[in-house]
């Protein structure tokens, strides 16, 4: 019966004029994209046709599933089409089933022909990247330190940061053990660095670091003299044979100048095993994409069991745009008070905050925290970030999503259902 | 064991607004029991609270107060409505299917396996006239089409209990009359009919019993002969009779008090001289 009521409203949607306007603006963007202006480096195009896609073509689809899903329902109601169903031996359950599981099939339909004709436009161009490039075409997995610590003494902490001035006076030291087991036998190992770093220096864009790679076992260390830009994340390929011969390695970071500072946690530096991998890390972004428009299904379809097709599609609208920015909507009152951003960034005039801005804070902490809980989290269904990053995608990630997607869309479904129940048809 | 297909008691139905206030009283106190295989008329003017009785039979809305039983199960138990076919005011239907699909849609709803759906799609779109249109999206039928692809909805899933409200609205009276003659040819077959509409001759023809509403209330209910017959008018129907005799027959008539009211030839209607033209000329 969900079956039915799913495959008629997928043959509803799929004759709509809609939806060939949106596979038809797809396809141009996606065909446009490798044309837009970027930088020189050689897998700056590739990263613009994934942004353009995942960014531009999944929101355009997003858009134009929400305005087709919110509206069912209430055209159905409109239209009196729902008098043909609920006059036949289906419950109201398995009709809201029956839509959600509906408008997912042609969310599945529209991410197949545009992530298929985006993936075989991806692997045209990485065929001109020069011999041997990587760059983005990675599938890294990452690795975090078991053990981070200061040798020597920090210069000072601040929100849990530590501060480490130049010349020797404290070295950052991230440990990485049980690493032959975890090791694809194909894969290369590259450590990445997202330190913070400041200096007194006037007018300098990088500084100069010491990264030291070593042989925990052994005792042996090579070390590199970098530089560091700011704001700008630092890669060391490392030596495949020194997992090999032990299971752990010790990497170790300060700035040489003494007016040079970085700012660590135990998160800033990372070991990556690099191998092949990007289409199932492709296949796996889509496949999270789809459960945030799954999401945004149930929440479209929940809405819509009681309120009319314009309001329906305003409400799912707005909760998928808060649904990005609730770390905004989370930290709006902190953003109110809190001016305590390391000292050397903003001006002093900035950390008093006036006594409105206090009243407000008062006023809306706690209505805000309910809404950021309320609301769902969009932003953990991004997956560009690792696609951009040449990262695997962990299935944890991808389990975790998963499992958010079917409580929330549970809890969707079991409102609606007592919505639609309770509802009458005039 | 309840035998009747359809019982209501006291059901009532009163519309609320926003707040909770009530607004309208659609349905008072409705008692009403229509048997096993008769077709039972519900008549009244708009607003009488026919539609409201339909919709509440099917769920489509909730009673304020009382209760309704179909085919002697709860009217809210959802199994009962695999035996029911309903056709709507006006033809409510997917406008961008054609006659097979939205046959086969209907007939999926209620479970009716593939090779038996498919047997039924073509016997009923040939029954009802459609068998050149079958592949035509319904958004280019004629209203009329629509009613009759509407009609075989109801009946896909071959119910017990057929709810028709106004089955004859925008048909032609050749149509309206195959449809009075289905209609009829599901009496024969057992099922139990209701029949909503305001064309008064189509019910008085075809139908057992009836009820009246207005305003909500039930005016009168029963057979449709007993509640039409004037008992103290007499009616001959006789043929072949010369005006001697009929001059004889008036006199003797009132030699014993009898007051005559009429004496005329009986006139067919102009439904059945309409089909006899339309038909002598197929």
């Amino acid at each position: 019966m969900i079956l039915t009521i799913a495959g008629h409203t997928f043959r509803e949607v799929i004759r709509k004029k809609i939806l060939h306007v949106l596979i038809g603006l797809g396809i141009i963007i996606i065909v446009v994209s490798p044309f837009i202006p970027t930088t020189d480096e050689p897998d700056a195009r590739i990263k613009m046709m994934l942004v353009v896609f995942f960014q531009v073509v999944v929101l355009l689809c997003i858009v134009g599933v929400i305005i087709l899903s919110a509206t069912s329902l209430p055209h159905e109601i409109e239209d009196r089409t729902i008098y043909g169903i609920l006059s036949k031996p289906v419950s109201r359950l398995k009709i809201v089933v029956g839509k959600i599981a509906g408008f997912a099939l042609v969310s599945a339909l529209l991410l197949t022909i545009l992530g298929l004709l985006n993936i075989v436009a991806i692997q045209r161009f990485s065929s001109r990247l020069p011999e041997g490039y990587g760059g983005i075409l990675k599938a890294r997995n990452e690795f975090t330190a078991s053990r981070f610590s200061i040798q020597g003494k920090s210069h000072h902490v601040r929100e849990g940061i530590a501060w480490i001035e130049g010349g020797r006076t404290g070295i950052a030291l991230w440990s990485f053990s049980d690493l032959y087991k975890k090791l694809a036998d194909k894969s290369s190992l590259e450590v990445e660095f997202n330190v913070k770093t400041d200096s007194s220096r006037i007018d300098i864009d990088a500084i100069p670091l010491v990264v030291g790679i070593e042989d925990a076992g052994a005792g042996q260390c090579k070390t590199s003299i970098l530089s560091a830009k700011i704001d700008e994340p630092l890669t060391i390929k490392i030596d495949r044979e020194i997992v090999k011969k032990n299971n752990a390695i010790n990497i170790t970071v300060f700035p040489i100048h003494s007016m040079d500072y970085i700012g660590v946690t135990g998160e800033d530096a990372k070991l990556y095993s690099v191998q092949k991998g990007f289409l199932s890390n492709y296949i796996k972004a889509i496949g999270v994409t789809f459960l945030k428009f799954l999401l945004i299904v149930s929440i479209a379809v929940m809405g819509s069991a009681y309120l009319s097709a314009p309001v329906s599609i305003v409400s799912a609208l707005v909760i998928f745009l808060c649904g990005h920015i609730l770390d905004v909507v989370k930290d709006f009152s902190l953003i109110i008070q809190r001016y305590d951003v390391h000292e050397h960034a903003l001006p002093a005039a900035l950390k008093k905050p006036t006594i409105l801005l206090v009243y407000i804070d008062y006023l809306i902490r706690k209505p805000l925290e309910w809404v950021s809980v309320t609301l769902p989290d969009f932003k953990r269904f991004d997956s560009l970030k690792f696609l951009l990053k040449g990262i695997n995608i962990p299935l944890e990630t991808v389990g975790v999503s998963f499992g958010y997607t079917a409580i929330y869309a549970a809890v969707c479904l079991f409102i609606a259902s007592v919505i639609f129940k309770k509802r009458e048809f005039l | 064991m309840d035998n009747s297909a359809v019982r209501t008691e006291g059901l009532t139905k009163v519309y609320k607004d926003f707040w909770r206030r009530k607004s309208v009283s659609a349905l008072i106190n409705l008692n009403i029991s229509i048997e096993r295989g008769e077709i039972f008329g519900l008549l009244g003017p708009n607003g009488s609270g026919k539609t409201t009785t339909v919709k509440l039979l099917l769920g489509l809305l909730f009673p304020t107060s009382g209760k309704s039983w179909l085919l002697g199960h709860s009217s809210n138990d959802l199994k009962v409505k695999s035996k029911i076919g309903f056709l709507p005011e006006e033809s409510y239907l997917y406008k961008f299917l054609n006659a097979e699909e939205i046959l086969d849609f209907y007939g999926k709803l209620f479970d009716i396996p593939k090779t038996e759906r498919k047997l039924r799609i073509d016997k009923l779109i040939h029954d009802v006239g459609l068998n050149s249109y079958r592949k035509r999206p319904l958004s280019q039928y004629s209203k009329g089409m629509l009613r009759r692809i509407g009609l075989a909805q109801a009946i896909i899933n071959d119910p017990e209990l057929v709810i028709l409200d106004e089955p004859t609205s925008g048909l032609d009276p050749i149509a309206s009359r195959e449809i009075k003659d289905l209609i009829l040819d599901f009496k024969s077959q057992g099922k139990t009919v209701i029949l909503c509409s305001h064309l008064l001759a189509d019910v008085q023809n075809i139908c057992d019993r009836i009820a009246i509403l207005n305003k909500g209330v039930l005016q009168v209910m029963g057979n449709v002969r007993e509640l039409l017959s004037q008992k103290d008018v007499i009616e001959f129907v006789v043929k072949n009779l010369s005006d001697n005799d009929i001059q004889e027959v008036e006199t003797f008539i009132k030699s014993r008090s009898g007051n005559v009211l009429s004496i005329s030839h009986p006139a067919s209607t102009l439904e059945e001289l309409f089909v006899n033209i339309i038909q002598q000329g197929k």
